[in-house]
């Protein structure tokens, strides 16, 4: 058992490390070798000449001689070199670029070095323009003079010793000789090039964001250091652990199966946009384009998650779910990723209308899950936070992946979408024509029309909403000639009658209870006091019509009857015990006469009850008590999440 | 006085600082060499032996709390140059420490970077001593051994600052300085003008070369010249009409 020492080793997590500064010192000493280094010559100045002066090709040359690299990746590497202030040009001195001509360079003090755990300070660029001020008898450059005012401002406290310091360091080098204040100039203002650019140019030194802990620091070793030293080890002995040959083994695995789809190791077709600027690759690969390519649909056949994260498949598998009328689930998942990525003002409307729309008892998409999840879900709404619906999500991802996956990849869908799917032809560009592409590069659409878009078909998507037969089940299958309906409706209750009206149209299903509805949705609409209820959803449960003319005539028989919920009870039980073998109960919408009672919020739809065996209680626990207090009382009941209260009649629904 | 005191020896804490950063610099480079290496070490512990004078006196002055207003204002601002000189020279000693351990002077294969700079510092260290000619004893293991010793000053040094700190309540930020900007300009020091007609070639174009160096020279000095340049012209125009007017 070893717990790998990441203890010491902070620098990761905090700051990003750049590595390349110690593999570039490395590299730099190598080329001082006098027999195998850069060869060098002399500068000729006016009146001095100074030594150790290489041109741009010799050090070209010599990487790529070094590494075995061709002439155009060597040049990339000098101008890092040059970049990062390990090289300086002599002429030129803003631009820090290699060029390949016989440009000349310079190598940098190991004290001018890039180093990142000597921050570069302010006071040393202060000493620094002081100085520069000095020799160019007040003439700096603009962004200098701003940098000198701003340090004026900000460092006023110090500037007395800045001054001195300017004034002694200035003497001090004149004490050199000639060449060699020439030489020491030159470093100072390189160095200053690389961490102070110039407006218009951008250090290689920028790092990003430093982080609030110096990892180099040693760590003061307070109580609080040695708790949270003993909380990492705990957790590293908990760590569960696989062995080499299991990873190694999915390592190789991944390796193989993703090898084609990689860009950086195998080719893209049509052709890379990053390296050829053509954007055919990225339209082709749209998220809502109508015949993948091949490469894409093959990507979908790895694994469920493949499948789900990529738009356009995601597509194709609701389409298949569609077909096969179990789209809940689907729908399911892609709620609770609203919820978990959403925005955090409309979290708490969204938990409940997912729980409303898949989860309450009677809900219109009512998923499958275990009773165990329900009720972890179902105690989590009390206080709904983002990942509530965590373990529902999982739950029916899993069963998902197990058992419709496995069916859409034999399905016709899926078939017929692999037989359309296109494979381009690979697109062999002349450099004249890459150059040609080179210039007709073009911005992309912008992200927050892209957004735009996306919402706006999202909503489309939500008001075209597929007509959903929910699952059956033992516990909302209570009277098979129930009809069946549903209405997924995430926007209000204007969809109500829509969705009333269209569910004449599903086929053999809910003729009789159409009828009744029908006669049920105008009786509503004339007790309903107007009120929109905010789901307008249409309750129902699965059932299977078989007994349509009984159960319409019961039907209608009690909502003639515009009686009190206890006799709509028990006329409809033993009914309902006849007929199915199984329990359940109809509580229509209360008829009651308006002034009854205090005006309620009705429902337009039916809240379907069920007897559950007592040994498997997926419904919310307190419900179930207030309903048995409650059926006495209220009437009228829509599907109210079970953690709002029920005694205020105009409860938020 | 005290203060008088002070800031001479400030005045000398702060050349020596600035002459030990310029031999910092010059480590690890072709101008590298046994004699650096021991005027790093000589001009490093003057710089110690100063810093430790200035500290006591400085302390024993803000510490007495009799004195004026503008007393404690001008020795809080006396306290500012102490420490941040203080801090460059504990920044150069940490990275010649890192640059010293980097580039040992004997091992053959590693070869010092060659940056151009090959004269000797020694004229810098004589400055920093205060002597007219630096004498070289050293023996020839200066590199290693000193290292060891840098290691036990750094860590003095550091101590040394955060007894400061806790000793003596000054908030930095609160003093202001005697300098405006621009103030460097206002010294009588002279600019060399041969450095600054060579350093100016180092610049982008080399057109700027001569015509930046030599107009960049003194004004006093251009003026002087053209003044000479025109009274010739001028005893010569004479000459000449006189002998004009002679002939005719």
């Amino acid at each position: 058992m070893t717990i790998r020492n990441t203890l010491r080793d902070h620098g990761q997590r905090y700051r990003p490390r750049m590595a390349c500064l110690k593999k570039a010192e490395k590299v730099l000493l190598e080329m001082q070798d006098p027999k195998s280094g850069v060869k060098s010559q002399l500068q000729r100045l006016v009146i001095t000449t100074i030594p150790h002066a290489i041109t741009g090709e010799d050090i070209m040359a010599w990487l790529s001689e070094r590494f075995q690299i061709d002439t155009q990746e060597a040049r990339t590497l000098g101008s890092m070199l040059v970049a990062l202030g390990y090289v300086y040009p002599l002429q030129d001195h803003k631009r820090l670029v290699l060029k390949s001509d016989a440009s000349l360079y310079r190598f940098q003090t190991p004290y001018f070095w890039p180093v990142q755990q000597w921050p570069v300070e302010d006071t040393d660029y202060a000493i620094y323009l002081a100085k520069r001020n000095i020799r160019k008898k007040g003439i700096l450059e603009m962004h200098e003079q701003e940098q000198y005012s701003r340090l004026h401002k900000w460092m006023n406290h110090k500037w007395d010793f800045i001054v001195m310091q300017a004034k002694e360091q200035y003497r001090a080098a004149k004490e050199r000789k000639k060449p060699d204040r020439v030489v020491f100039d030159c470093q100072e203002r390189a160095y200053w090039v690389v961490h102070r650019p110039p407006p218009g140019s951008v250090s290689a030194m920028d790092y990003g964001l430093d982080r609030r802990i110096d990892p180099n620091a040693d760590e003061a070793k307070t109580p609080d250091f040695y708790e949270r030293m003993m909380i990492f080890t705990q957790q590293s002995i908990m760590r569960p652990r696989v062995k080499s040959s299991v990873s190694i083994g999915a390592l190789v695995k991944y390796c193989a199966t993703y090898n084609n789809h990689d860009p950086f190791l195998f080719r893209c077709l049509p052709s890379n946009p990053w390296l050829t600027d053509d954007v055919t690759y990225w339209t082709l690969n749209m998220p809502n384009v109508d015949t993948p390519t091949k490469m894409r649909v093959e990507r979908w056949t790895f694994s469920f998650g493949e499948l789900l994260s990529d738009p356009r498949g995601r597509d194709d598998f609701r389409r298949f779910l569609k077909k096969e009328f179990s789209g809940e689930n689907l729908a399911f998942w892609e709620g609770c990723e609203d919820l978990k990525w959403g925005a955090a003002t409309t979290m708490k409307e969204k938990a409940e209308q997912i729980y409303k729309t898949f989860l309450a008892r009677g809900a219109p998409r009512w998923i499958n899950i275990d009773g165990k999840t329900m009720e972890i879900t179902v105690n989590g709404l009390k206080y709904p936070h983002r990942y509530v619906l965590d373990a529902a999500q999982t739950h029916i991802y899993m069963l998902m992946k197990k058992d419709s996956y496995g069916r859409y990849m034999k399905s016709q869908v899926f078939k017929d979408t692999l037989k359309r799917a296109i494979c381009p032809e690979e697109h062999k560009f002349t450099d004249a024509q890459l150059e040609h592409n080179s210039k007709n590069r073009r911005p992309s659409i912008s992200p927050i029309i892209l957004r735009q878009q996306e919402l706006e078909e999202r909503a489309k998507m939500a008001a075209n909403a597929p007509m959903d037969i929910t699952q059956l089940c033992r516990f909302t299958t209570p009277i098979p000639h129930l009809a069946v309906y549903s209405g997924i409706t995430y926007s209000p209750s204007t969809n109500a009658s829509s969705s009333l009206s269209t569910l004449a149209q599903p086929p053999a299903w809910p003729s009789p209870i159409s009828v009744a509805l029908d006669s049920t949705s105008t009786s509503e609409r004339r007790v309903e006091s107007g009120e929109a209820d905010q789901d307008g959803e249409v309750g129902g449960a699965a059932g299977v019509n078989v007994c349509k003319s009984r159960m319409a005539l019961s039907l209608r028989r009690l909502l003639k009857r515009g009686c009190g919920p206890s006799a709509v009870f028990a006329s409809l039980s033993p009914k309902c015990h006849t007929t199915a073998g199984m329990s359940g109960r109809i509580q229509p919408i209360s008829p009651d006469p308006p002034g009854q009672a205090p005006p309620r919020r009705m429902g337009n739809f039916f809240q379907i009850k069920v007897d559950i065996p007592p040994e498997c209680r997926i419904y919310p626990i307190e419900s179930e008590d207030e309903e048995d207090e409650n059926r006495a009382t209220v009437g009228a009941k829509e599907i109210i999440c079970p953690w709002e209260s029920l005694t205020p009649p105009n409860g938020t629904g | 006085m005290g203060k008088e005191e002070c800031k001479t020896m400030l005045d000398a804490l702060n050349k020596v600082t600035a002459c030990y950063r310029h031999l910092v610099i010059a480590l690890g480079s072709t101008s590298d060499s046994q004699n650096l290496r021991e005027e790093l070490k000589r001009t490093r512990k003057k710089a110690q032996e100063l810093a430790v004078a200035n500290r006591t006196k400085l302390t024993s002055l803000l510490k007495d709390k009799s004195i004026s207003k503008e007393d404690r204002a001008e020795y809080e601002r006396l306290w500012v140059l102490f420490s941040s000189s203080m801090d460059l020279l504990e920044v150069d000693m940490k990275r010649s420490l890192e640059i010293g351990q980097d580039f040992p002077l004997k091992v053959p294969t590693r070869h010092f970077i060659q940056t151009g700079m090959t004269g000797s510092t020694s004229t810098v260290a004589a400055r920093a001593m205060s002597v007219q000619n630096m004498k070289y004893e050293a023996d020839s293991n200066i590199d290693t051994a000193d290292l060891r010793d840098l290691q036990a000053e750094i860590c003095q040094v550091s101590q040394m600052m955060e007894e400061m700190e806790m000793k003596v309540q000054v908030a930095p930020w609160a003093v202001e300085a005697k300098q405006e900007a621009g103030a460097e300009l206002k010294s009588n020091m002279s600019v060399g003008n041969s450095s600054v007609g060579v350093i100016s070639i180092c610049e982008e174009e080399p057109k700027d070369e001569e015509g930046g160096g030599g107009g960049g020279g003194d004004a006093g000095f251009a003026s002087i010249c053209a003044v000479v340049v025109f009274f010739v012209i001028v005893t010569v125009a004479v000459v000449l009409g006189y002998l004009v007017i002679n002939m005719s």
